[in-house]
C-alpha cells in the first residue's frame, strides 16, 4: 500500500518535518516522526529532513514505457488559421527535450477544411519534423472535445512519450481531456521542463503555493507525459530564424490524420464579442500596476494618467479588486491575469506573493514603493523607495512635458 | 518643573498656514479659522504649550483624528493643538480578576488598537515590567476587544472620549464612557488632574477635585436631569457621580485629554449579522421592540429604511466601487439588522430560532433574511452597512455642485423605548408634509435614528434645518436626546438650549470656568462664546464688589 | 432536473508567507471555507433553480466534495444557502490525489448521487490553480464541457446557454446536456443563508462515503491512482538586487524617464 515511510533507524526527531509541513500530516512523538491523516503526500517533509529518514512509498505499475517516442506540440491556430506564437515558443524548447531524447518533435494541427498548408509550413520550418493535421469543418471553430478525441486516438495509435500544449483558454480546456481519456498525469503551468539525464523523465516545475516554491513534477509510470506552459514562458526559446522550407521538402512531413465520423461536437459557439480588458492586460507592452499603497481611490485618476502618458495599460492588485477601486480583469496576479509586458511599473505594491508569482514574466520591473523592506524589491529591477503619489506626481510631470505635443 | 521646561524648547508652537489647510475642518464639513498649531507628542510637550497660550488666554481647540460630525474639532481661532501624533499605546495592565486594561495616548486611532489586539502585538518601546507581563498573558488568555464601534474606524480614541462616541454596538456595549477606566487631563493652566473610575466621587451635586499642582476645584454640579436613553447632549451629571464621567463627552472644553486607560472585554465565541427584511416599516418597529425583550444576544440592532435601500439598489447597478454589494430582495421595503454575539454555536442558533420565529410575528419572513456567519458573509454585510452613509454623502457632493448652499443634514436624536413609534411617527409625517427628500437609517435598538434630509435645494435645505429644530422640541417632549451619539459641538448648540433651557446652559458654562477660568478651551462648543464672555465678567464684577465691600 | 456542484475547501487566506529562519511555508489561513469560485458555482446553480421555479419545475441541487471529515461543515452551510442535499467523500485512502485521482473520485460520487444533467464547479481553486478537474471530468462522465463561464442564460429541455471566456473573447455558447460548466469568479457573489436555510440545514443529512462505499476502485484513487508526483520542491532564487533609484522625488523621477526610455 502507498504511503509515506519513516525510516525509524534514520529519524532523530528533529522535527523539522512538522516546521516544514503545511497540512499537519507529520507529528513528532517519542523523538520519532510519525505521519497524520492528515498528509497529503506532498514531499515537503522529505526536502525537510536531513536524514533523509522519509520517502513516499508507491505502489509502480510495471508497464512497458520503452514503446512510447517522440514529442508532440499541440499547434493551437486562431480564428484566421494563424498558428499561435506559444506554439513556436513550445516547438523550440520541444527541440531541446528532443536532442537530449534522441527523438523526432511532432506538431498537432487541427484546422478548418480550407487549409492553405502556411501553417504547417511554418511549423515544420520552426523544429517540427513532422506534423499531423486534420481539415475538417468541425473544428471550426476549435472544439476542445472534438480535439481531445482526434488527438486520444493518435496517441493510443502513435504512443508519444510527452505531448506539450500551451496554457490558452483552449489549451487549459483541451489537455484535461486528453489526460483524462489516456489516464495519464498533466501538470499545469510549467514554468520549466527538463529531461533527466538518468531517468529520461519529464522533469516538469511549477509554482506551488502561490510561487513562494517551486515544485518539480514527474509522471514516472504513465504516458505520454504531458504539461501546459503559458504562453511567453519559453519565449526565448522560439525558433528566431526559420529555415526556409521548399514544398517538396513538406510533403512527406505532413500527414493528414482524419477525425472520427461519428463525432458530433456538442458545443455551439453562437456568438463572440472581441476580447476585452483581461487580454490587453496579458498581452501588453506596458504596464502600470497599482496596489493599497496608493492609499486612497482618489488617487486612481492619477494613475490612470501615468498609464495614458507611458501608453501602458492599468492593472492592480487583488486588494484593489476586493475593495471594488478597480474590475477584477485588472487583477494582475496568480488569481488573476499572468502578465509578461517589456515594463512594468509597479506603484505602491507591497508584492504579496501571489502578485510576484503572476508578474514574473515581466522583462522590466521598476518599482515605486514607501516601504524599503517591502517583497516587490526583491523582484524589482529598479528600486525606488519613496512617497509614491509624489513620485508618480513628479514622474507624470516629466513625462507629458516630454512628449511632442501634437 | 525644570524636568518639563527642558521639553519647552523641542514643542513648535507653528504660524497656521495655507499647508495646514486641512486642520481647519472636520468630517462636519464646517470651516473654522486659527492663527497657530502645534503636533505635540507626549503630556509634557502639551502642558508646555498650553502653559505657554495660558498668560494671553489664547484660545485653543483640541483635535484628534477630525473625524466628529459636529464641528467640535473645527477651531474658532487662536491655537489649534493637533494630537494626532501622540498615538503610542503606552502599556497595559491586567487587574485580579483576569480582565485587560491598555493605557494610550489620546490619538491611538481605533482601527490601530483593533490590529494591535487582533493580533497581540505592540510596539512595547518605553513598557514598564507589568505591562509587559500581560502582554505576556494576553498572548494566551481569549482575544481581547475594545467594544465600541462608532462605524468611522479612523476616529482617534482621544476624541471618542471626548464626545463619547457610541454606535451600532453601544445597544449593549454602551457608550465609550464606560469603557474608560482612568483618565488624565491637561488644564488650561498645564496643571494636571489624574482621574480614576471609582476614586473621585461627586457628594450629591458638589464635586471636588485636587490636581497633581495642589489646585483644589471646587465644582457645583448643574441641576438638570438627563434623559433615560442614549444621550451625548452636554455633560453627563447625576447625584453622585464619578468625576471621570464629567470629562467623558465634555467634547474638549474641560481640559485636553493626555492618556486614557480603556478596559477590554474578550471578544465574543461566536458573533453572526442577520439582516431581516421587512415590507412594511410598521413591522419593522414591532420587530425591533420584539428583538429588545426577547434577544437575550443582541449586541446591536440597526435599521435601514426604504429610502437607503433605494439608494443602495441605485449604487450597485451605477457604481463599479458598489457593484459587488448584496442585493436586497425586490419588494422589501426596509432592514433591521442584529449583531448577535454568543458564547456558543448553539447559543446562537436557538437566539436565531427566536429571531426567525419573532420576524415572523412581526409580519416579516425567515426566508427574507441574510445570515452572515463566515467572515466573508460579515465583511459583505459590514460593506453593506457602510455603503449606506457613504452613498448618501456622494449624493450630497453631487448636490453641491449645482447648489453649495447644500449639506449634509443628519439628526442624531434618541428616545426612551416606548416612544419609538411615536417618534418614527413624527419623522415621517412631518418630512411628507414639508415635501422634503430624506433616507433614515442607524441604531434603531436604541430609538436613535440618523435621519438624513436629502436637500434638492437651498430652500429644502433651510426647510430641513427648521425639521430639526422642531424635533428637537417634540424629542426633549418626548423625554429624549437631541444628541446621541456626535457630540454637541458647535453645531447642534440651539438643540442643547432647546433640551436642557438657558439656566442649565448657564449651569454648565460655570463648570467649565471651574475646570478653564480663562475660557480658552473648545470655544464654541457646547454653548456660546457670548454666554461664556458674559458669565467671566459677572464673576469678575462680583469679585470686584467684593472687594469693594471688603475694602469699605 | 438535477445539478452536481462541486466543492472543495480551502484555507480562508491564501496569502501564504515564507518563515525566513526555516525557509518553510507558514501558513496562517484560519478556517478552511469554499473555494470562492465553487461558491460562485452554487449560486449560479441557485439562480437557475430559482428561474425553473418560476416555471414550475423542480431542480435538485446536490452538493459534492472529497476532503477531510471537517468539510462537513461547508457542505452543511451549502444547504444552508440553497443546496438540497450534500455528499462528501471521506476516506484516508483518497490522500494524495492529484487530479486524475480525484476526478475518479468525484465521478463516483456523482454517480452514487444519480446522473445529472448538468455538473457545476469552479474555474479553478484558489490553492491549486490547475482549472483541470471540470474539463476531467467532463471526459470521465463522456459529458459536454464548457469552461470559465461568466453567466448562464438558459438551460432548457437538452440544451444549455452560458457565455463564457475563451481565447478569443466573450462567447456566446450552448452546449448539450448533460454538461460540465466551470465558472468564473465574477459571474455572481454567493448569497447568504437565510434563517429559515441556517436552522433546516442544522438538520439535514450530509451523507459522508468512504472510497469502497461508493465503488471507487482503489487502484484509481489517492496517491496509488496519481501518475503524477512531486519529486523536490525547493525555493525559488531571488535575482541579484536591482538598482536602486535614489534622491529626492524630482530626482527619482528624472532618472525613471531616463530608464523607461532605455529599456523600453
Amino acid at each position: 500500500m502507498a504511503g509515506l515511510r519513516v525510516d525509524e533507524t534514520r529519524c532523530i526527531g528533529c522535527a523539522r518535518c512538522v516546521r516544514a509541513c503545511a497540512h499537519g500530516g507529520i507529528k513528532v512523538e517519542h523523538r520519532l516522526a510519525h505521519p497524520t491523516d492528515a498528509c497529503v503526500f506532498c514531499g515537503a517533509c522529505i526536502d525537510a529532513c536531513p536524514v533523509d529518514a522519509i520517502s513516499i512509498e508507491r505502489d509502480e505499475a510495471a508497464a512497458d514505457l520503452s514503446v512510447y517516442r517522440d514529442i508532440w506540440v499541440f499547434a493551437q491556430v486562431d480564428k484566421g488559421g494563424a498558428v499561435l506564437p506559444v506554439a513556436f515558443e513550445l516547438l523550440g524548447r520541444a527541440r531541446a527535450l528532443a536532442a537530449q531524447r534522441a527523438c523526432a518533435v511532432v506538431a498537432l494541427l487541427p484546422q478548418g477544411p480550407n487549409g492553405t498548408g502556411a501553417p504547417e509550413r511554418e511549423l515544420i520550418a520552426c523544429g517540427a519534423d513532422r506534423v499531423l493535421t486534420v481539415h475538417d469543418a468541425r473544428m471550426v471553430p476549435l472544439d476542445a472535445e472534438m480535439c481531445a478525441g482526434w488527438i486520444c486516438g493518435l496517441a493510443q495509435q502513435l504512443k508519444p512519450e510527452i505531448i506539450l500544449y500551451g496554457a490558452t483558454a483552449f489549451g487549459r480546456e483541451l489537455a484535461p481531456m486528453v489526460a483524462v481519456r489516456l489516464e495519464t498525469g498533466l501538470t499545469a503551468d510549467c514554468t520549466r521542463l527538463e529531461i533527466d539525464e538518468a531517468t529520461g523523465l519529464l522533469q516538469q516545475t511549477r509554482p506551488a503555493f502561490g510561487g513562494n516554491l517551486m515544485a518539480t513534477i514527474e509522471c514516472p509510470a504513465r504516458r505520454p507525459q504531458m504539461a501546459t506552459v503559458r504562453p511567453g514562458v519559453f519565449a526565448g526559446d522560439a525558433c528566431a530564424c526559420p529555415v526556409t522550407v521548399s514544398d517538396d521538402a513538406v510533403k512527406d512531413k505532413i500527414v493528414t490524420c482524419p477525425l472520427d465520423a461519428s463525432a458530433r461536437p456538442r458545443v455551439r459557439v453562437l456568438a463572440t464579442e472581441p476580447a476585452q480588458q483581461g487580454a490587453s492586460i496579458a498581452q501588453a507592452k506596458r504596464l502600470v500596476v497599482v496596489g493599497r499603497g496608493i492609499g486612497s481611490k482618489k488617487h486612481l485618476p492619477l494613475m490612470q494618467r501615468i498609464a495614458r502618458a507611458l501608453d501602458a495599460e492599468l492593472g492592480c492588485t487583488r486588494p484593489l479588486v476586493e475593495a471594488g477601486w478597480l474590475e477584477y480583469p485588472h487583477q494582475v496576479g496568480q488569481t488573476g491575469v499572468s502578465v509578461a509586458p517589456e515594463l512594468l511599473v509597479s506603484i505602491g505594491v507591497s508584492g504579496a506573493i501571489q502578485h510576484l508569482a503572476g508578474i514574473s514574466g515581466a522583462k522590466t520591473i521598476i518599482a515605486i514603493n514607501e516601504d524599503a523592506q517591502a517583497p516587490i524589491f526583491g523582484i524589482a529591477h529598479y528600486q525606488v523607495v519613496g512617497d509614491a503619489i509624489e513620485i508618480v506626481n513628479n514622474l507624470v510631470r516629466e513625462l507629458e512635458s516630454a512628449a511632442p505635443r501634437l | 518643573m525644570a524636568a518639563i521646561d527642558e521639553h519647552a524648547g523641542t514643542v513648535r508652537i507653528v504660524p497656521l498656514t495655507h499647508e495646514h489647510d486641512d486642520y481647519l475642518h472636520d468630517e462636519s464639513r464646517s470651516r473654522g479659522e486659527a492663527e497657530s498649531i502645534s503636533f505635540p507628542t507626549t503630556e509634557d510637550e502639551v502642558r508646555s504649550i498650553l502653559r505657554s497660550l495660558h498668560a494671553a488666554a489664547t484660545p485653543i481647540t483640541v483635535q484628534g483624528a477630525r473625524t466628529g460630525l459636529a464641528a467640535g474639532a473645527v477651531p474658532h481661532g487662536g491655537h489649534v493643538l493637533n494630537l494626532s501624533r501622540m498615538n503610542r499605546v503606552l502599556g497595559m495592565r491586567r487587574d485580579d480578576a483576569g480582565a485587560f486594561f491598555v493605557r494610550v495616548q489620546p490619538g491611538v486611532i481605533l482601527s490601530e488598537l483593533r490590529k494591535n489586539l487582533h493580533a497581540r502585538s505592540f510596539g512595547t518601546e518605553g513598557w514598564d515590567d507589568v505591562s509587559l507581563q500581560a502582554l505576556h498573558a494576553l498572548a494566551d488568555a481569549p482575544e481581547q476587544i475594545f467594544p465600541t464601534d462608532p462605524t468611522e474606524a479612523s476616529a482617534c480614541l482621544g476624541g471618542m472620549a471626548a464626545c463619547n462616541a457610541s454606535g451600532a454596538r453601544s445597544y449593549t456595549h454602551g457608550a465609550m464612557r464606560q469603557h474608560v477606566s482612568a483618565l488624565r487631563l491637561v488644564l488650561a493652566s498645564g496643571d494636571v488632574l489624574a482621574l480614576h473610575r471609582g476614586g473621585e466621587r461627586a457628594h450629591g451635586r458638589h464635586l471636588s477635585l485636587t490636581t497633581e499642582g495642589g489646585q483644589t476645584l471646587e465644582i457645583e454640579l448643574p441641576t438638570y436631569v438627563m434623559p433615560a436613553c442614549k444621550n451625548a447632549s452636554g455633560y453627563f451629571v447625576e447625584d453622585g457621580m464619578d468625576a471621570i464621567d464629567l470629562v467623558i463627552g465634555s467634547d474638549g472644553t474641560l481640559g485636553v485629554i493626555s492618556e486614557l486607560e480603556l478596559a477590554l472585554v474578550p471578544a465574543p465565541a461566536v458573533t453572526w449579522d442577520v439582516s431581516c427584511f421587512f415590507t412594511a416599516e410598521h413591522d419593522a418597529l414591532d420587530a425591533t421592540e420584539a428583538m429588545r425583550s426577547e434577544l437575550g444576544c443582541a449586541a446591536a440592532i440597526e435599521y435601514f429604511d426604504g429610502a437607503a435601500l433605494d439608494i443602495l439598489r441605485r449604487q450597485r447597478t451605477e457604481s463599479t466601487a458598489f457593484s459587488s454589494l448584496a442585493e436586497p430582495p425586490a419588494d422589501v421595503a426596509c432592514c433591521v439588522y442584529v449583531e448577535l454575539q454568543c458564547a456558543s454555536e448553539d447559543e446562537a442558533l436557538a437566539e436565531l430560532t427566536r429571531l426567525g420565529a419573532l420576524v415572523e410575528r412581526a409580519g416579516g419572513s425567515a426566508e427574507h433574511t441574510w445570515v452572515a456567519r463566515t467572515e466573508l458573509d460579515r465583511e459583505a454585510l459590514t460593506f453593506f452597512r457602510h455603503a449606506v452613509p457613504e452613498s448618501v454623502n456622494m449624493l450630497i457632493d453631487e448636490r453641491r455642485r449645482t447648489d453649495p448652499a447644500i449639506t449634509k443634514l443628519g439628526s442624531d436624536m434618541a428616545v426612551p423605548n416606548e416612544r419609538l413609534h411615536e417618534v418614527m411617527d413624527l419623522y415621517r409625517t412631518t418630512i411628507a408634509k414639508a415635501g422634503l427628500e430624506a433616507a433614515a437609517w442607524g441604531h434603531i435598538g436604541n430609538n436613535h435614528l440618523h435621519v438624513n434630509i436629502l436637500p434638492r435645494s437651498a430652500a429644502e435645505y433651510a426647510a430641513g434645518k427648521e425639521l430639526f429644530a422642531r424635533w428637537a422640541h417634540a424629542v426633549t417632549a418626548m423625554g429624549g436626546a437631541v444628541s446621541a451619539e456626535h457630540g454637541v459641538g458647535k453645531l447642534k448648540r440651539d438643540f442643547l438650549e432647546i433640551m436642557y433651557g438657558r439656566q442649565a446652559l448657564a449651569e454648565m458654562a460655570r463648570v467649565k470656568l471651574a475646570f478653564d477660568p480663562c475660557g480658552q478651551l473648545g470655544r464654541g462648543n457646547l454653548f456660546g462664546e457670548e454666554l461664556l464672555d458674559a458669565l467671566r465678567q459677572a464673576e469678575a464684577s462680583a469679585l470686584d464688589d467684593n472687594a469693594e465691600k471688603g475694602g469699605a | 432536473m438535477h445539478i452536481v456542484v462541486c466543492v472543495k475547501a480551502v484555507p480562508a487566506s491564501t496569502e501564504v508567507k515564507m518563515d525566513p529562519v526555516t525557509n518553510t511555508i507558514v501558513r496562517d489561513g484560519g478556517d478552511a471555507v469554499v473555494n470562492p469560485f465553487d461558491a460562485t458555482a452554487l449560486e449560479l446553480a441557485l439562480r437557475l433553480r430559482e428561474k425553473r421555479r418560476a416555471a414550475g419545475e423542480d431542480t435538485r441541487i446536490s452538493v459534492l466534495s472529497m476532503g477531510i471529515p471537517a468539510t462537513e461543515r461547508l457542505l452543511r452551510d451549502c444547504i444552508a444557502r440553497g443546496a438540497t442535499d450534500a455528499l462528501l467523500l471521506s476516506d484516508r485512502a483518497f490522500a494524495g490525489a492529484d487530479t486524475l485521482a480525484t476526478t475518479h473520485a468525484l465521478t463516483c460520487g456523482i454517480r452514487e448521487l444519480g446522473m445529472p444533467d448538468l455538473v457545476l464547479c469552479g474555474k479553478m481553486a484558489v490553492d491549486g490553480d490547475t482549472a483541470q478537474i471540470g474539463p476531467e471530468l467532463a471526459g470521465a462522465l463522456d459529458m459536454a464541457c464548457v469552461t470559465d463561464v461568466r453567466a448562464l442564460v438558459a438551460c432548457e429541455h437538452d440544451a444549455v446557454t452560458v457565455y463564457a471566456g475563451g481565447d478569443a473573447g466573450v462567447s456566446l455558447i450552448e452546449a448539450t446536456l448533460p454538461c460540465v460548466l466551470t465558472v468564473a469568479k465574477e459571474a455572481a457573489t454567493l448569497r447568504m443563508p437565510s434563517i429559515a436555510g441556517v436552522l433546516a440545514a442544522e438538520h439535514a443529512a450530509v451523507d459522508v462515503r468512504g472510497a469502497a462505499e461508493v465503488g471507487a476502485d482503489a487502484a484509481r484513487i489517492g496517491l496509488s491512482g496519481s501518475p503524477t508526483q512531486v519529486v523536490r520542491s525547493f525555493v525559488p532564487e531571488q535575482q541579484a538586487a536591482g538598482v536602486e533609484v535614489s534622491g529626492d522625488t524630482t530626482a527619482q523621477a528624472k532618472q525613471l524617464v531616463r530608464i523607461i526610455e532605455e529599456v523600453a
